[in-house]
Protein backbone atom coordinates (compact mmCIF):
# COMPACT_ATOMS: atom_id res chain seq x y z
CA UNK A 1 0.00 0.00 0.00
CA UNK A 2 2.45 2.04 0.84
CA UNK A 3 4.83 1.86 -2.12
CA UNK A 4 2.09 2.07 -4.39
CA UNK A 5 1.18 5.28 -2.81
CA UNK A 6 4.61 6.34 -3.51
CA UNK A 7 5.16 4.87 -6.46
CA UNK A 8 1.99 7.03 -7.81
CA UNK A 9 3.23 10.07 -6.24
CA UNK A 10 6.65 10.08 -7.99
CA UNK A 11 4.91 9.27 -11.26
CA UNK A 12 2.51 12.26 -10.73
CA UNK A 13 5.94 14.65 -9.98
CA UNK A 14 7.35 13.27 -13.06
CA UNK A 15 4.06 14.30 -14.82
CA UNK A 16 4.29 17.49 -13.43
CA UNK A 17 7.51 18.29 -14.65
CA UNK A 18 7.37 17.05 -17.68
CA UNK A 19 4.51 19.25 -18.15
CA UNK A 20 5.98 22.42 -16.88
CA UNK A 21 9.27 21.77 -19.08
CA UNK A 22 6.46 21.16 -21.93
CA UNK A 23 4.89 24.65 -21.02
CA UNK A 24 8.40 26.64 -20.81
CA UNK A 25 9.44 24.85 -23.66
CA UNK A 26 5.63 26.07 -25.44
CA UNK A 27 6.82 29.79 -24.12
CA UNK A 28 9.96 29.73 -25.91
CA UNK A 29 8.58 28.57 -29.50
CA UNK A 30 5.52 31.14 -28.92
CA UNK A 31 8.64 34.06 -28.17
CA UNK A 32 10.57 32.77 -31.68
CA UNK A 33 7.41 32.25 -33.57
CA UNK A 34 6.61 36.09 -32.50
CA UNK A 35 10.01 37.31 -34.05
CA UNK A 36 9.76 35.41 -36.95
CA UNK A 37 6.29 36.56 -38.02
CA UNK A 38 7.71 40.28 -37.52
CA UNK A 39 10.97 39.85 -39.37
CA UNK A 40 9.31 38.53 -42.26
CA UNK A 41 6.79 40.64 -42.62
CA UNK A 42 8.91 43.61 -41.24
CA UNK A 43 11.54 42.24 -44.61
CA UNK A 44 10.39 44.01 -47.53
CA UNK A 45 10.28 47.49 -46.04
CA UNK A 46 13.73 47.32 -44.77
CA UNK A 47 14.73 45.95 -48.17
CA UNK A 48 13.43 48.71 -49.85
CA UNK A 49 14.60 51.70 -48.21
CA UNK A 50 17.88 49.85 -46.96
CA UNK A 51 20.04 51.20 -44.01
CA UNK A 52 17.90 54.69 -45.00
CA UNK A 53 14.52 53.40 -43.33
CA UNK A 54 16.45 54.66 -39.92
CA UNK A 55 17.56 58.24 -41.32
CA UNK A 56 15.76 61.03 -41.42
CA UNK A 57 13.98 62.75 -45.17
CA UNK A 58 10.44 64.25 -45.83
CA UNK A 59 7.31 63.77 -43.35
CA UNK A 60 6.44 60.07 -41.85
CA UNK A 61 2.32 61.41 -42.53
CA UNK A 62 2.98 62.51 -45.93
CA UNK A 63 4.90 59.03 -46.96
CA UNK A 64 2.07 57.02 -45.51
CA UNK A 65 -0.57 58.62 -47.33
CA UNK A 66 1.14 57.74 -50.69
CA UNK A 67 1.43 54.25 -49.11
CA UNK A 68 -1.94 54.34 -48.56
CA UNK A 69 -3.03 56.31 -51.68
CA UNK A 70 -0.12 54.26 -53.93
CA UNK A 71 -0.70 51.02 -55.92
CA UNK A 72 -2.76 48.40 -54.88
CA UNK A 73 -0.51 46.48 -57.74
CA UNK A 74 2.41 44.17 -55.78
CA UNK A 75 4.56 45.07 -58.36
CA UNK A 76 3.75 48.81 -57.42
CA UNK A 77 3.92 48.93 -54.09
CA UNK A 78 5.30 51.98 -52.42
CA UNK A 79 7.70 51.48 -49.77
CA UNK A 80 9.58 55.18 -49.14
CA UNK A 81 9.49 55.35 -45.76
CA UNK A 82 12.32 57.44 -43.25
CA UNK A 83 11.84 56.44 -39.84
CA UNK A 84 14.03 59.55 -38.11
CA UNK A 85 11.61 61.48 -36.83
CA UNK A 86 9.21 58.59 -34.80
CA UNK A 87 12.85 56.93 -33.76
CA UNK A 88 13.70 60.37 -32.34
CA UNK A 89 10.49 60.47 -31.08
CA UNK A 90 10.92 57.40 -29.20
CA UNK A 91 14.23 58.32 -27.65
CA UNK A 92 12.89 61.93 -26.80
CA UNK A 93 9.73 60.42 -24.70
CA UNK A 94 11.41 57.32 -23.20
CA UNK A 95 14.75 59.13 -22.18
CA UNK A 96 13.37 62.30 -20.91
CA UNK A 97 10.53 60.03 -18.59
CA UNK A 98 13.16 57.79 -17.15
CA UNK A 99 15.81 61.03 -16.63
CA UNK A 100 13.27 62.91 -14.67
CA UNK A 101 11.50 59.51 -13.09
CA UNK A 102 14.68 58.33 -12.20
CA UNK A 103 15.35 61.57 -9.54
CA UNK A 104 11.96 61.02 -8.13
CA UNK A 105 11.63 57.52 -7.58
CA UNK A 106 15.20 57.48 -6.19
CA UNK A 107 13.79 60.01 -3.62
CA UNK A 108 10.81 58.82 -2.80
CA UNK A 109 11.76 55.74 -2.49
CA UNK A 110 14.50 57.02 -0.01
CA UNK A 111 11.37 58.60 1.53
CA UNK A 112 9.24 56.09 2.10
CA UNK A 113 12.11 53.68 3.91
CA UNK A 114 14.08 55.66 5.49
CA UNK A 115 12.22 59.12 6.62
CA UNK A 116 8.81 58.44 6.40
CA UNK A 117 7.01 57.58 9.85
CA UNK A 118 5.14 53.99 9.96
CA UNK A 119 2.04 55.53 9.74
CA UNK A 120 2.54 57.37 6.50
CA UNK A 121 4.70 54.57 4.62
CA UNK A 122 1.59 51.79 5.61
CA UNK A 123 -0.64 54.87 3.85
CA UNK A 124 2.12 55.31 0.94
CA UNK A 125 2.57 51.77 0.17
CA UNK A 126 -0.85 50.26 -1.36
CA UNK A 127 -1.10 53.71 -3.34
CA UNK A 128 2.37 53.18 -4.85
CA UNK A 129 1.04 49.29 -5.96
CA UNK A 130 -2.34 51.11 -6.94
CA UNK A 131 -0.92 53.41 -9.31
CA UNK A 132 1.84 51.13 -10.99
CA UNK A 133 -1.32 48.85 -11.85
CA UNK A 134 -3.60 51.98 -13.56
CA UNK A 135 -4.15 51.14 -16.96
CA UNK A 136 -2.69 53.56 -19.44
CA UNK A 137 -5.56 54.65 -21.73
CA UNK A 138 -7.02 55.98 -18.07
CA UNK A 139 -3.76 58.30 -18.68
CA UNK A 140 -4.30 59.03 -21.91
CA UNK A 141 -8.41 60.02 -20.77
CA UNK A 142 -7.09 62.35 -18.11
CA UNK A 143 -4.09 63.94 -20.82
CA UNK A 144 -6.29 64.35 -23.35
CA UNK A 145 -9.62 65.68 -21.89
CA UNK A 146 -7.73 68.01 -18.69
CA UNK A 147 -3.63 68.29 -19.15
CA UNK A 148 -3.66 69.06 -22.85
CA UNK A 149 -6.55 71.71 -23.21
CA UNK A 150 -5.11 73.57 -20.21
CA UNK A 151 -1.68 73.42 -21.56
CA UNK A 152 -2.85 74.62 -24.84
CA UNK A 153 -4.77 77.48 -22.99
CA UNK A 154 -1.74 78.44 -20.76
CA UNK A 155 1.40 77.59 -21.74
CA UNK A 156 1.23 78.36 -25.52
CA UNK A 157 0.88 81.93 -26.45
CA UNK A 158 -0.03 83.23 -30.04
CA UNK A 159 3.38 84.51 -30.89
CA UNK A 160 4.97 80.84 -30.17
CA UNK A 161 2.98 79.46 -32.10
CA UNK A 162 3.13 81.59 -34.73
CA UNK A 163 7.28 81.37 -34.57
CA UNK A 164 7.21 78.09 -36.14
CA UNK A 165 3.58 78.05 -37.68
CA UNK A 166 4.87 77.17 -41.81
CA UNK A 167 6.58 74.61 -39.90
CA UNK A 168 4.40 72.61 -37.31
CA UNK A 169 1.22 73.24 -35.62
CA UNK A 170 1.35 73.79 -31.75
CA UNK A 171 -0.90 71.97 -29.44
CA UNK A 172 -1.54 71.26 -25.89
CA UNK A 173 -0.78 67.02 -27.63
CA UNK A 174 2.79 67.68 -27.40
CA UNK A 175 6.75 66.08 -26.00
CA UNK A 176 5.99 67.80 -22.96
CA UNK A 177 2.79 66.50 -22.05
CA UNK A 178 4.11 63.34 -23.29
CA UNK A 179 6.67 63.08 -21.19
CA UNK A 180 4.70 64.29 -18.17
CA UNK A 181 2.54 61.71 -18.17
CA UNK A 182 4.57 58.97 -18.98
CA UNK A 183 6.87 59.98 -16.37
CA UNK A 184 3.63 59.63 -13.71
CA UNK A 185 3.28 55.97 -15.20
CA UNK A 186 6.92 54.64 -14.88
CA UNK A 187 7.83 56.50 -11.33
CA UNK A 188 4.66 53.70 -9.48
CA UNK A 189 6.92 50.81 -10.33
CA UNK A 190 10.84 52.45 -10.06
CA UNK A 191 9.64 53.34 -6.26
CA UNK A 192 8.72 49.76 -5.56
CA UNK A 193 11.71 47.93 -7.29
CA UNK A 194 14.06 50.43 -5.30
CA UNK A 195 12.00 50.54 -2.28
CA UNK A 196 11.72 46.75 -1.55
CA UNK A 197 15.97 47.02 -2.48
CA UNK A 198 16.70 49.97 -0.16
CA UNK A 199 14.51 47.72 2.88
CA UNK A 200 17.13 44.52 2.39
CA UNK A 201 19.77 46.81 2.57
CA UNK A 202 21.51 44.99 6.04
CA UNK A 203 20.76 47.14 9.06
CA UNK A 204 24.20 46.32 10.36
CA UNK A 205 25.90 48.02 7.22
CA UNK A 206 23.67 51.02 7.86
CA UNK A 207 24.10 50.97 11.79
CA UNK A 208 27.96 50.64 11.01
CA UNK A 209 27.97 53.80 8.97
CA UNK A 210 26.15 55.86 11.60
CA UNK A 211 28.18 54.41 14.70
CA UNK A 212 31.36 56.04 12.75
CA UNK A 213 29.39 59.36 13.14
CA UNK A 214 28.51 59.48 9.82
CA UNK A 215 25.18 61.55 10.02
CA UNK A 216 21.92 60.48 8.13
CA UNK A 217 21.48 61.84 5.00
CA UNK A 218 25.40 60.34 4.01
CA UNK A 219 24.67 56.67 5.22
CA UNK A 220 21.54 56.91 3.10
CA UNK A 221 23.94 58.09 -0.21
CA UNK A 222 27.23 56.67 0.65
CA UNK A 223 26.06 53.21 2.13
CA UNK A 224 21.83 52.33 1.12
CA UNK A 225 21.59 53.32 -2.43
CA UNK A 226 25.24 52.68 -3.58
CA UNK A 227 24.60 48.63 -2.10
CA UNK A 228 21.31 49.19 -4.03
CA UNK A 229 22.48 50.04 -7.47
CA UNK A 230 21.57 46.75 -9.20
CA UNK A 231 18.11 47.12 -8.22
CA UNK A 232 18.22 51.11 -9.46
CA UNK A 233 19.43 49.75 -12.85
CA UNK A 234 16.37 47.02 -13.03
CA UNK A 235 14.44 49.51 -12.48
CA UNK A 236 15.12 52.03 -15.19
CA UNK A 237 15.39 49.02 -17.67
CA UNK A 238 11.66 47.73 -16.74
CA UNK A 239 10.36 51.28 -16.92
CA UNK A 240 12.50 52.04 -19.89
CA UNK A 241 10.65 48.95 -21.59
CA UNK A 242 7.63 50.15 -20.83
CA UNK A 243 8.39 53.54 -21.87
CA UNK A 244 9.18 52.17 -25.38
CA UNK A 245 6.32 50.17 -25.32
CA UNK A 246 4.23 52.43 -24.22
CA UNK A 247 1.46 53.21 -27.32
CA UNK A 248 -2.02 53.85 -26.29
CA UNK A 249 -1.67 56.99 -23.89
CA UNK A 250 0.97 58.46 -26.17
CA UNK A 251 -1.13 57.63 -29.24
CA UNK A 252 -3.63 59.97 -27.35
CA UNK A 253 -1.68 62.49 -25.96
CA UNK A 254 1.11 62.90 -27.95
CA UNK A 255 0.15 64.75 -30.71
CA UNK A 256 -1.21 63.10 -34.12
CA UNK A 257 1.95 64.40 -36.05
CA UNK A 258 5.07 62.63 -36.82
CA UNK A 259 7.38 65.28 -36.62
CA UNK A 260 10.55 65.35 -35.19
CA UNK A 261 10.79 68.37 -32.17
CA UNK A 262 13.82 70.33 -33.15
CA UNK A 263 16.08 71.16 -30.16
CA UNK A 264 17.18 74.01 -31.52
CA UNK A 265 13.87 76.09 -31.03
CA UNK A 266 14.31 76.52 -27.55
CA UNK A 267 11.43 76.38 -25.36
CA UNK A 268 9.46 76.04 -28.25
CA UNK A 269 10.93 72.45 -28.53
CA UNK A 270 9.12 71.37 -25.30
CA UNK A 271 5.93 72.38 -26.98
CA UNK A 272 6.11 70.50 -30.62
CA UNK A 273 4.28 67.67 -31.57
CA UNK A 274 6.05 64.20 -31.09
CA UNK A 275 5.11 60.75 -31.88
CA UNK A 276 6.98 57.21 -30.90
CA UNK A 277 7.29 54.34 -32.72
CA UNK A 278 4.55 52.34 -30.86
CA UNK A 279 1.68 55.30 -31.03
CA UNK A 280 2.11 55.38 -34.67
CA UNK A 281 1.13 51.77 -34.99
CA UNK A 282 -1.98 52.82 -33.55
CA UNK A 283 -2.20 55.27 -35.41
CA UNK A 284 -2.31 53.97 -38.93
CA UNK A 285 -3.69 50.45 -37.16
CA UNK A 286 -7.05 51.59 -39.29
CA UNK A 287 -4.61 50.96 -43.40
CA UNK A 288 -2.88 46.93 -41.83
CA UNK A 289 -4.94 45.98 -44.91
CA UNK A 290 -2.81 48.09 -46.56
CA UNK A 291 -0.02 45.40 -47.77
CA UNK A 292 3.10 48.37 -47.92
CA UNK A 293 1.48 50.20 -44.62
CA UNK A 294 1.52 46.50 -42.70
CA UNK A 295 4.96 46.23 -43.76
CA UNK A 296 6.19 49.45 -42.41
CA UNK A 297 4.35 48.73 -39.31
CA UNK A 298 5.76 45.71 -38.88
CA UNK A 299 9.08 47.17 -39.44
CA UNK A 300 8.58 49.24 -36.57
CA UNK A 301 7.36 46.30 -34.46
CA UNK A 302 10.60 44.75 -35.46
CA UNK A 303 12.98 48.02 -34.42
CA UNK A 304 11.21 47.49 -30.70
CA UNK A 305 11.37 44.29 -30.22
CA UNK A 306 14.90 44.64 -30.93
CA UNK A 307 15.52 47.63 -28.88
CA UNK A 308 13.72 45.68 -26.03
CA UNK A 309 15.96 42.78 -26.37
CA UNK A 310 19.26 44.94 -26.11
CA UNK A 311 17.73 46.85 -23.21
CA UNK A 312 17.63 43.89 -21.16
CA UNK A 313 20.85 42.75 -22.09
CA UNK A 314 22.67 46.35 -21.65
CA UNK A 315 20.54 46.42 -17.61
CA UNK A 316 22.38 42.80 -17.59
CA UNK A 317 25.56 43.54 -18.23
CA UNK A 318 25.55 46.96 -16.51
CA UNK A 319 24.77 44.91 -13.05
CA UNK A 320 27.78 42.99 -13.67
CA UNK A 321 30.24 44.85 -12.03
CA UNK A 322 28.15 45.69 -9.00
CA UNK A 323 26.55 42.79 -7.93
CA UNK A 324 29.32 42.02 -5.61
CA UNK A 325 28.63 44.15 -2.52
CA UNK A 326 25.12 44.94 -3.84
CA UNK A 327 21.53 43.47 -3.39
CA UNK A 328 20.67 41.36 -6.43
CA UNK A 329 17.63 42.19 -7.96
CA UNK B 1 -21.56 9.76 -10.82
CA UNK B 2 -19.66 13.21 -11.42
CA UNK B 3 -19.13 12.81 -14.90
CA UNK B 4 -22.97 11.67 -15.82
CA UNK B 5 -23.31 15.25 -13.91
CA UNK B 6 -21.46 17.07 -16.23
CA UNK B 7 -22.41 15.31 -19.66
CA UNK B 8 -26.24 15.94 -18.71
CA UNK B 9 -25.42 19.54 -18.04
CA UNK B 10 -23.48 19.77 -21.46
CA UNK B 11 -26.65 18.53 -23.34
CA UNK B 12 -28.23 20.81 -21.62
CA UNK B 13 -26.62 23.79 -22.40
CA UNK B 14 -26.11 22.40 -25.92
CA UNK B 15 -29.74 21.45 -26.95
CA UNK B 16 -30.15 25.34 -25.20
CA UNK B 17 -27.84 26.58 -27.68
CA UNK B 18 -28.55 25.13 -30.86
CA UNK B 19 -31.87 27.47 -31.56
CA UNK B 20 -30.29 30.13 -31.14
CA UNK B 21 -27.34 28.78 -33.77
CA UNK B 22 -29.94 27.81 -36.17
CA UNK B 23 -31.93 31.06 -35.66
CA UNK B 24 -30.05 33.64 -37.45
CA UNK B 25 -27.07 34.59 -36.31
CA UNK B 26 -26.44 38.74 -35.63
CA UNK B 27 -25.42 40.76 -39.01
CA UNK B 28 -21.95 41.88 -38.71
CA UNK B 29 -21.44 45.75 -39.43
CA UNK B 30 -18.31 48.08 -39.43
CA UNK B 31 -16.25 50.87 -40.99
CA UNK B 32 -17.60 54.54 -41.02
CA UNK B 33 -17.72 56.66 -37.88
CA UNK B 34 -19.97 58.88 -39.88
CA UNK B 35 -22.61 55.89 -40.17
CA UNK B 36 -22.30 54.89 -37.36
CA UNK B 37 -24.74 56.29 -35.38
CA UNK B 38 -27.08 56.48 -38.26
CA UNK B 39 -26.89 52.23 -38.25
CA UNK B 40 -27.07 51.43 -34.96
CA UNK B 41 -30.17 53.29 -34.51
CA UNK B 42 -31.52 51.69 -37.41
CA UNK B 43 -30.35 48.34 -36.14
CA UNK B 44 -32.09 48.84 -33.27
CA UNK B 45 -35.39 49.94 -35.56
CA UNK B 46 -34.52 46.53 -37.34
CA UNK B 47 -34.81 44.24 -34.48
CA UNK B 48 -38.06 45.85 -33.25
CA UNK B 49 -39.90 45.65 -36.58
CA UNK B 50 -38.54 42.17 -37.82
CA UNK B 51 -37.43 40.11 -34.09
CA UNK B 52 -34.52 39.73 -36.58
CA UNK B 53 -31.02 39.80 -34.02
CA UNK B 54 -29.87 43.31 -33.79
CA UNK B 55 -26.83 43.86 -36.34
CA UNK B 56 -23.70 44.26 -34.38
CA UNK B 57 -22.46 47.15 -35.32
CA UNK B 58 -18.63 48.37 -34.94
CA UNK B 59 -16.50 51.45 -35.90
CA UNK B 60 -13.36 51.89 -37.94
CA UNK B 61 -12.76 53.59 -40.99
CA UNK B 62 -14.24 53.74 -44.93
CA UNK B 63 -11.26 51.87 -45.49
CA UNK B 64 -11.79 49.35 -42.71
CA UNK B 65 -15.72 48.91 -43.79
CA UNK B 66 -14.14 48.25 -47.61
CA UNK B 67 -10.91 45.90 -46.27
CA UNK B 68 -13.26 43.92 -43.62
CA UNK B 69 -15.93 43.12 -45.93
CA UNK B 70 -13.57 42.00 -49.14
CA UNK B 71 -12.07 39.62 -45.98
CA UNK B 72 -15.22 38.42 -45.31
CA UNK B 73 -14.47 39.77 -41.38
CA UNK B 74 -18.00 41.25 -41.54
CA UNK B 75 -21.34 41.04 -43.39
CA UNK B 76 -21.81 44.63 -44.27
CA UNK B 77 -19.25 47.49 -44.75
CA UNK B 78 -20.21 51.04 -43.69
CA UNK B 79 -18.44 53.73 -46.51
CA UNK B 80 -18.94 57.37 -45.92
CA UNK B 81 -17.50 58.17 -49.80
CA UNK B 82 -17.74 57.06 -52.98
CA UNK B 83 -16.27 54.12 -54.60
CA UNK B 84 -12.70 54.45 -55.38
CA UNK B 85 -10.26 52.79 -58.08
CA UNK B 86 -8.22 51.25 -55.20
CA UNK B 87 -11.03 49.26 -53.52
CA UNK B 88 -11.13 45.37 -53.97
CA UNK B 89 -12.54 44.04 -56.80
CA UNK B 90 -16.58 42.29 -56.77
CA UNK B 91 -17.69 44.46 -54.03
CA UNK B 92 -21.24 45.95 -54.11
CA UNK B 93 -22.00 49.43 -53.07
CA UNK B 94 -25.34 50.28 -52.20
CA UNK B 95 -26.21 53.89 -51.43
CA UNK B 96 -28.61 53.91 -48.45
CA UNK B 97 -28.14 58.33 -47.37
CA UNK B 98 -26.84 61.30 -47.82
CA UNK B 99 -25.07 63.38 -45.45
CA UNK B 100 -23.72 67.07 -44.74
CA UNK B 101 -20.55 67.38 -44.62
CA UNK B 102 -20.02 70.59 -41.84
CA UNK B 103 -17.08 72.68 -41.45
CA UNK B 104 -17.00 73.69 -38.03
CA UNK B 105 -15.38 75.90 -35.03
CA UNK B 106 -15.37 76.79 -31.82
CA UNK B 107 -18.50 78.28 -30.45
CA UNK B 108 -15.95 81.51 -29.27
CA UNK B 109 -15.18 82.26 -33.06
CA UNK B 110 -18.68 81.68 -34.73
CA UNK B 111 -18.00 81.81 -38.32
CA UNK B 112 -21.36 82.32 -40.37
CA UNK B 113 -20.16 81.62 -43.63
CA UNK B 114 -16.86 80.93 -45.78
CA UNK B 115 -16.87 80.54 -49.65
CA UNK B 116 -14.76 78.25 -51.74
CA UNK B 117 -11.44 80.32 -52.39
CA UNK B 118 -11.39 80.71 -48.29
CA UNK B 119 -11.98 77.09 -47.35
CA UNK B 120 -9.56 76.14 -49.98
CA UNK B 121 -6.88 78.82 -48.44
CA UNK B 122 -7.37 77.70 -45.05
CA UNK B 123 -7.16 74.06 -45.55
CA UNK B 124 -4.20 74.39 -47.99
CA UNK B 125 -2.46 76.38 -45.38
CA UNK B 126 -1.68 78.99 -47.44
CA UNK B 127 -3.83 81.51 -44.58
CA UNK B 128 -2.78 81.01 -41.04
CA UNK B 129 -4.34 83.67 -39.25
CA UNK B 130 -8.06 83.98 -38.10
CA UNK B 131 -7.64 87.67 -38.79
CA UNK B 132 -6.89 87.06 -42.70
CA UNK B 133 -10.02 85.64 -42.81
CA UNK B 134 -13.02 87.29 -43.21
CA UNK B 135 -16.04 86.92 -40.89
CA UNK B 136 -13.57 85.32 -37.95
CA UNK B 137 -14.39 86.47 -34.46
CA UNK B 138 -10.99 86.21 -33.10
CA UNK B 139 -7.01 86.53 -34.27
CA UNK B 140 -4.57 84.13 -34.00
CA UNK B 141 -3.25 81.29 -35.52
CA UNK B 142 -5.20 78.83 -37.53
CA UNK B 143 -5.51 75.36 -35.88
CA UNK B 144 -6.37 72.71 -38.79
CA UNK B 145 -7.52 69.79 -37.38
CA UNK B 146 -7.91 66.73 -40.30
CA UNK B 147 -8.83 62.99 -40.44
CA UNK B 148 -6.43 60.07 -40.98
CA UNK B 149 -6.06 59.43 -44.20
CA UNK B 150 -8.75 56.11 -44.04
CA UNK B 151 -11.61 58.55 -43.63
CA UNK B 152 -14.13 58.43 -45.87
CA UNK B 153 -15.16 61.94 -44.89
CA UNK B 154 -12.08 63.41 -45.13
CA UNK B 155 -11.95 61.96 -48.92
CA UNK B 156 -15.45 64.10 -48.80
CA UNK B 157 -14.40 66.95 -48.50
CA UNK B 158 -11.53 66.57 -50.36
CA UNK B 159 -13.74 65.83 -53.23
CA UNK B 160 -16.09 68.00 -52.54
CA UNK B 161 -14.09 71.32 -50.87
CA UNK B 162 -10.90 71.25 -52.51
CA UNK B 163 -10.79 69.09 -55.29
CA UNK B 164 -8.23 66.70 -57.00
CA UNK B 165 -5.59 69.12 -57.09
CA UNK B 166 -5.35 70.59 -54.08
CA UNK B 167 -4.30 69.03 -50.56
CA UNK B 168 -4.86 69.68 -47.13
CA UNK B 169 -1.72 70.83 -45.16
CA UNK B 170 0.45 68.23 -44.04
CA UNK B 171 1.05 70.33 -40.60
CA UNK B 172 -2.94 69.92 -39.53
CA UNK B 173 -3.35 67.69 -36.80
CA UNK B 174 -5.24 64.17 -37.79
CA UNK B 175 -7.63 62.41 -35.60
CA UNK B 176 -9.23 59.14 -35.81
CA UNK B 177 -12.86 59.98 -35.96
CA UNK B 178 -15.53 62.39 -36.46
CA UNK B 179 -15.91 62.54 -32.28
CA UNK B 180 -12.34 63.23 -31.48
CA UNK B 181 -12.25 66.13 -33.82
CA UNK B 182 -15.86 67.24 -32.44
CA UNK B 183 -14.34 67.16 -29.02
CA UNK B 184 -10.73 68.71 -30.41
CA UNK B 185 -12.79 71.92 -31.70
CA UNK B 186 -14.83 72.12 -28.50
CA UNK B 187 -11.84 72.80 -26.38
CA UNK B 188 -9.83 74.32 -28.89
CA UNK B 189 -10.84 78.20 -29.40
CA UNK B 190 -8.39 78.16 -32.84
CA UNK B 191 -9.40 75.04 -34.09
CA UNK B 192 -11.24 74.71 -38.00
CA UNK B 193 -12.47 71.17 -38.45
CA UNK B 194 -14.74 69.12 -40.70
CA UNK B 195 -17.51 66.47 -39.48
CA UNK B 196 -20.26 64.51 -40.71
CA UNK B 197 -23.74 66.13 -39.89
CA UNK B 198 -24.69 64.50 -36.85
CA UNK B 199 -21.50 65.83 -35.05
CA UNK B 200 -22.58 69.53 -34.96
CA UNK B 201 -23.87 69.87 -31.27
CA UNK B 202 -21.69 71.88 -29.44
CA UNK B 203 -19.08 73.09 -31.87
CA UNK B 204 -20.48 75.88 -34.43
CA UNK B 205 -21.42 74.78 -38.15
CA UNK B 206 -19.79 77.26 -41.06
CA UNK B 207 -21.73 78.03 -44.19
CA UNK B 208 -20.51 77.13 -47.20
CA UNK B 209 -20.47 79.55 -50.07
CA UNK B 210 -23.31 81.69 -48.70
CA UNK B 211 -25.65 78.65 -47.64
CA UNK B 212 -25.86 77.82 -43.92
CA UNK B 213 -25.06 74.15 -42.82
CA UNK B 214 -28.22 72.80 -41.80
CA UNK B 215 -30.36 70.00 -42.13
CA UNK B 216 -32.76 71.83 -43.91
CA UNK B 217 -30.47 73.54 -46.33
CA UNK B 218 -28.56 69.75 -47.09
CA UNK B 219 -32.07 68.26 -48.26
CA UNK B 220 -33.23 70.95 -50.18
CA UNK B 221 -29.97 70.60 -52.21
CA UNK B 222 -28.77 74.30 -51.38
CA UNK B 223 -26.20 73.27 -49.21
CA UNK B 224 -22.95 72.21 -51.35
CA UNK B 225 -21.44 70.19 -48.52
CA UNK B 226 -23.50 66.31 -49.43
CA UNK B 227 -21.91 63.13 -50.10
CA UNK B 228 -23.38 59.62 -49.66
CA UNK B 229 -23.17 56.93 -47.67
CA UNK B 230 -22.73 53.10 -48.56
CA UNK B 231 -23.52 49.56 -47.06
CA UNK B 232 -20.61 47.53 -49.13
CA UNK B 233 -21.55 44.01 -49.26
CA UNK B 234 -19.03 41.22 -51.49
CA UNK B 235 -20.47 40.71 -54.11
CA UNK B 236 -24.83 41.10 -54.20
CA UNK B 237 -26.41 41.56 -50.84
CA UNK B 238 -28.12 38.19 -50.17
CA UNK B 239 -29.25 36.00 -47.33
CA UNK B 240 -29.74 38.36 -44.16
CA UNK B 241 -27.89 41.28 -45.24
CA UNK B 242 -30.12 41.45 -48.25
CA UNK B 243 -33.03 41.83 -45.61
CA UNK B 244 -31.78 44.14 -44.13
CA UNK B 245 -30.33 46.42 -46.48
CA UNK B 246 -33.93 45.75 -48.21
CA UNK B 247 -35.44 47.27 -45.35
CA UNK B 248 -33.20 49.98 -44.54
CA UNK B 249 -33.69 51.03 -48.57
CA UNK B 250 -37.28 50.32 -49.13
CA UNK B 251 -38.97 53.67 -50.03
CA UNK B 252 -42.39 52.04 -48.54
CA UNK B 253 -40.73 51.36 -44.99
CA UNK B 254 -41.82 54.45 -43.05
CA UNK B 255 -39.78 54.17 -39.86
CA UNK B 256 -36.21 53.64 -41.41
CA UNK B 257 -37.35 56.69 -43.46
CA UNK B 258 -38.10 58.56 -40.29
CA UNK B 259 -34.83 57.99 -38.88
CA UNK B 260 -32.39 58.84 -41.60
CA UNK B 261 -34.22 62.19 -42.11
CA UNK B 262 -33.91 62.72 -38.55
CA UNK B 263 -30.27 64.00 -39.09
CA UNK B 264 -29.74 62.82 -42.63
CA UNK B 265 -30.79 62.84 -45.96
CA UNK B 266 -33.33 59.56 -47.32
CA UNK B 267 -32.40 58.78 -50.90
CA UNK B 268 -35.61 58.73 -52.21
Amino acid sequence: MKSLLGGGAAAAERRAELALRALAMGVLVVIAGIAITVFTKAWPSFAHNGIAWFGSGGDVDTQFNAMINGSRDPAHYVYHFRAWPLIWGTLLTSGLAVIFGMVISILAAVFVVELAPAQVKRAIDPVIRLLAGVPSVVYGLIGILAIAPWVEHHLISNQRKRSVEYVVQLTGANLSVATLILTVMIVPIMVAIIASALESVPRTWTEGSAALGVNRWRTTWRVSLRTVRPAIVAAAVLATARALGEAIMLAMVAGSRGFAPNPLDGVTFFFEPVRPLAATIIHYIDDLSIVPVAQTLYAMAAVLLVSCALLSLAGWAAKQPMKRYGIRA
Amino acid sequence: MRTRTLTVSLIAALTLAVPAVAGARALLIDGSTSVFPLMTQLAAAYHKATKEPTPKVGQGTSDVGVSDVAAGRVDIGDVSRNPEEGDPKGLTFTKIARDGVCMITNPKNPIGNLNQQTVQAIFTGDVREWSEVPGAKISGPIDLVDRIASSGTQAAFQDIFLGEALKISPSAEAEESNGLVQNKVKTDEDAIGFVSFAFTSGVNAVGYQGIPCTLQNAKSGQYQGVRNFWMVTKGAPKGAAAKFIEWVTSSKNASARKIINSEWIAIH
